[in-house]
């Protein structure tokens, strides 16, 4: 593992016995994993490169357990790792040696649909896909669409904030999610927003989504509910070269259109997919973009016609254009089954998940295939295109020696790209163990510490997933210490009044 | 009083580190147009970002713009309207409303982070705001988020930076995400509805699929007074309950025929396009009827955000109990509330209509010697209000920034 996670406290792991005692009186039955076969499910999650068996699962099924749990654990000094459905692609769910994995996977029920709000209230362990055909019978569904949504859980979409491919127009969870019930490591329960547009005081359900599970356990959301467009029509557009499908988006976005979702491939991916689902994808070409419009049939029918205009005015040379949902779906089955396609190619990828400003789109290709040569590797790369998340799929055997050291040099080389090109590490992945060791290539010591200190005011003894999002872990009262800068009022040059 | 005209940011690290210093806390502000919100500060020390004004980036085909926080708003949506652009979330103009000549600065307006009757779809400021640079109660700069839509890197402090009214961090330069105009808009007027009635109609206007950007009523007697913008529309002092439809033309027609239909059993709709529609949602927007001008000027205005379909219950009490007037927008998930000036600003009443459906409730005007004694802003449940505090404090220790502004009884 060539990530470093926090050293193990020998005490506790003197303790296990102790400790899944301990727990069994708090949560009683089968909540209580603790032999090395049961356990071995949880030892990594979407991440599978890395895995660490936990010191002992924990399946709790109501909040107060979750509380009694935490509050134990931060009494007893015992690191805590949060867990969804495991899909993390960022490893932010990966176990301590010598921590609690708390799964939420019991919390299965959807608590109450409000369709006069458009609201659904529902317990973390529901799936994302499932809280959609949950609604779907009143012609509602819940927006962000993260492609693992038949397994993802909401809970863990509110810890990762996720995306998916429609989140260009409808936004990611934190612009979906308005309320929550939230435990903090000491076991308060805490009851944050519910069903109006926007809380009072400081915008605390802002800050915990996307916090990668370091700021509290969710025991309950409250997410807005959209109806569902009348249809759905999209585009398939080939180019010969990249940097006209580049300006196809820019062009499309320039003319005030935002597309229900705009993706892009790159001719290996083309290559991989099409071999894989045979949707019919050109071939011969550099760069693949599906664009799709939705909303009413009069308006899709029209900004079809345009983005129609705008693509062979960017030199489109192949273009096909959506009549059915059959032939829809088509379009989008190779995109969708990208990475399993890409798995069929190599043994092993690495998948990274990088933005860039739409912009430098070509530039970033260009510097992803000159780190291709400079590492001896192949990538292929996913892009959704419009908000300028890039996913390259780095290709690797990990039974060759050296291969996967190469592909995390080459994957990392592509995040400080981004980065570079005035973009950040991660889109919708998180940050995670993965990119953690990378947070310096765009934050400086005092960001970091601005965001540790927020940990603080919500976990003051580190205790809850340790080891994530931040390279180095400082302790509250160092972080809270003021620097003394010079006493005196000075700024003599400072204009007065 | 002493006023520090800062013109980068560090000569903001260097008044905040002199604050520390010194023990002085400052009063953040752009214009102070939205001085008169909140309680009193506890200083007389005044940080001025007006000077820190600049347009560092405009990238309309990125969709982001880069701005000091002291950069006016006004020029700003004069800038991107050029390139046919907007805030999607319809920042309030609050100068009608509170009796103030200026409109105010891109900082003021993620501070307050007030947002129009498009955030029912668009979201509010929040939403919008991708990146910040700040200096914290540390006196340090620090920045937050990026210059892209899409990013998950790290915590979003920008969440925490709108709408924290200075009390966090001094904003010196933020990304906000702009979205095109839209082609067109239509609004659907239906009259005489009762603020009941009109609560349905809106619910199942936001329930359809016809994208509805904006849902408001304003009940007859918001209507005694002539209010600009509204002209015509007051016409006999019937209620007026209004849908906009935006997009491009031909869609923006058509899905107003279908929700005409839709609404059909709330009465026959009438239909404003552009221009005129784009007047009466500004006046909503800005409360123009109860503007500092105009006949309820001296009344109290609350500002009461619930979930929406609980909103003519609690608007059609609190006006009965109080002898007020009630406007709705966000379908009902917003009420301002103009009452008749009371010590108390019938608070209690308030916010006990507010509580019993979990809505919220925000002193927005008063006469400072009012707002002594009423809390402005809404008090949270103790286990929050606790974490809050921590979580202010982690950004400013020693509280010199608008130290007093969010709470009652707080000294220099």
């Amino acid at each position: 593992m060539a990530i470093m996670m926090p050293a193990s406290d020998q005490a506790v792991l003197a303790r296990r016995a102790e400790i899944i005692a301990a727990l069994r009186a708090i949560v009683p039955g089968e909540g209580v994993i603790d032999t090395p076969a049961e356990m071995r499910a949880y030892e990594s999650d979407g991440l599978t490169a890395y895995r660490q068996p936990p010191m002992v699962v924990v399946l709790p099924d109501t909040t107060e357990q979750v509380s009694l749990v935490l509050k134990y654990c931060a009494g007893q000094n015992i690191k805590v790792v949060p867990r969804g459905s495991g899909t993390s692609l960022s490893g932010g769910a990966l176990p301590l040696e010598d921590g609690v994995l708390l799964g939420l996977g019991k919390f299965k029920r959807i608590r109450e649909i409000d369709f006069d709000n458009r609201v659904v209230v529902t317990e973390p362990g529901v799936t994302n896909l499932a809280i959609s055909q949950a609604v779907a019978h009143a012609g509602f569904y819940y927006a962000p669409d993260p492609s693992s949504q038949i397994a993802c859980s909401i809970g863990g979409n509110v810890a990762e904030n996720s995306g998916g491919v429609h989140c260009l127009k409808y936004g990611m969870t934190t612009n979906n999610v308005l309320g929550c019930e939230i435990v903090l490591m000491s076991g308060e329960i805490l009851r944050i927003g519910g069903k109006g547009c926007e809380n009072p005081g400081y915008d605390l359900m802002g800050v915990i989504t996307g916090s990668e599970g370091l700021l509290g356990v969710i025991t309950e959301v409250t997410v807005r509910i959209l109806q569902k467009p009348e249809t759905a029509r999209a585009l398939m557009v080939g180019f010969a070269e990249v940097e006209a499908a580049g300006e196809c988006v820019a062009r499309i976005i320039g003319a005030g259109i935002i597309p229900g979702g705009m993706e892009m491939m790159d001719k290996p991916a083309i290559h991989a997919a099409e071999a894989f689902v045979h949707a019919g994808y050109p071939l011969d070409v550099e760069a693949l973009l599906i664009i799709e419009l939705d909303g009413p049939k009069i308006e899709v029918d029209e900004l079809i016609a345009r983005v129609e205009t705008i693509a062979r005015g960017c030199g489109s040379v192949t273009l096909q254009i959506s009549n059915s949902e059959a032939e829809r779906n088509l379009f989008w089955a190779g995109r969708k089954a990208a990475f399993p396609a890409v798995g069929r190619i190599s043994p092993d990828y690495l998948c990274m998940d990088g933005t860039i400003p739409r912009g430098a789109l070509p530039k970033a290709l260009a510097r992803i295939r000159e780190l291709g040569e400079k590492y001896q590797l192949g990538c292929a790369n996913v892009f959704h295109a419009g908000d300028g998340n890039l996913h390259p799929l780095i290709l690797y055997d990990a039974n060759k020696p050296g291969e996967i050291e190469r592909a995390e040099a080459f994957g990392a080389d592509i995040l400080r790209a981004c980065v570079e090109f005035g973009g950040v590490l991660t889109g919708e992945h998180g940050v995670g163990i993965e990119k953690r060791d990378l947070m310096p290539e765009m934050f400086t010591e005092i960001d970091l510490n601005q965001q540790q200190r927020l940990k603080c005011a919500f976990d003051a003894q580190g205790l809850l997933n340790p080891g994530k999002v931040f390279p180095t872990l400082h302790r509250c009262a160092e972080l809270g210490r003021m620097h003394v800068h010079a006493g005196k009022l000075a700024f003599p040059d400072i204009p007065r009044f | 009083m002493d006023t520090l005209k800062v013109r980068d940011a560090k000569d903001v690290e260097e008044v905040v580190r002199a604050a520390i210093a010194n023990e002085q806390p400052l009063e953040i502000i752009g214009h102070g147009s939205k001085r008169g919100i909140g309680h009193a500060m506890a200083t007389n020390a005044v940080l001025d970002l007006s000077a820190l004004n600049a347009v560092t980036a405009y990238e309309p085909n990125e969709l982001i713009v880069t701005l000091q926080a002291g950069a006016p708003l006004a020029d700003v949506l004069s800038l991107i309207d050029a390139k046919n652009q907007q805030f999607a979330f319809e920042p309030m103009d609050t100068a009608p409303l509170l009796g103030t000549p200026a409109r105010g600065t891109i900082g003021g307006m993620i501070a307050a982070g007030l947002a129009g009757p498009r955030r029912i779809r668009a979201g509010g400021a929040r939403d919008h705001l991708l990146g910040a640079h700040a200096v914290s109660g540390f006196g340090d700069s620090f920045k937050t988020g990026g210059k892209v839509v899409k990013n998950v890197t790290g915590y979003d402090l920008c969440k925490l930076l709108a709408g924290s009214w200075g009390t966090l961090s001094v904003m010196t330069e933020v990304t906000l995400k702009v979205m095109p105009k839209p082609e067109a808009e239509r609004t659907l007027l239906l009259r005489g509805l009762d603020d009941a009635a009109a609560n349905k109609a809106m619910t199942a206007a936001l329930g359809s699929p016809f994208d509805v950007s904006g849902a408001a009523h304003l009940p007859h007697q918001a209507l005694r007074a002539k209010t600009e913008g509204l002209g015509d529309l007051a016409g006999e002092g019937e209620a007026l309950t209004a849908l906009r439809l935006e997009g491009i033309t031909a869609s923006a027609t058509h899905r107003a025929g279908s929700l005409s239909e839709l609404l059909a059993p709330f009465g026959t709709a009438t239909l404003i396009e552009d221009a005129a529609s784009a007047a009466l949602w500004a006046t909503i927007r800005d409360v123009l009827p109860f503007a500092a001008d105009g006949a309820l000027g001296a009344w109290q205005v609350w500002r009461i955000v619930c979930p929406p379909a609980s909103g003519a219950a609690l608007g059609t009490q609190l006006a009965r109990e109080t002898g007020g007037d009630v406007i709705y927008d966000w379908g009902g998930g917003l009420i301002w509330a103009a009452l008749p000036p009371k010590a108390d600003a019938h608070g209690p009443a308030v916010r006990a209509r507010a509580n019993a459906v979990g809505g919220h409730a925000m002193l927005i005007r008063a006469a400072e010697d009012i707002r002594r004694d009423v809390d402005v802003f809404h008090p949270q449940a103790p286990g929050i209000a606790a974490l809050s505090e921590r979580v202010r404090a982690s950004f400013d220790p020693k509280t010199v920034l608008n130290r007093g502004r969010l709470s009652r009884g707080a000294t220099a």
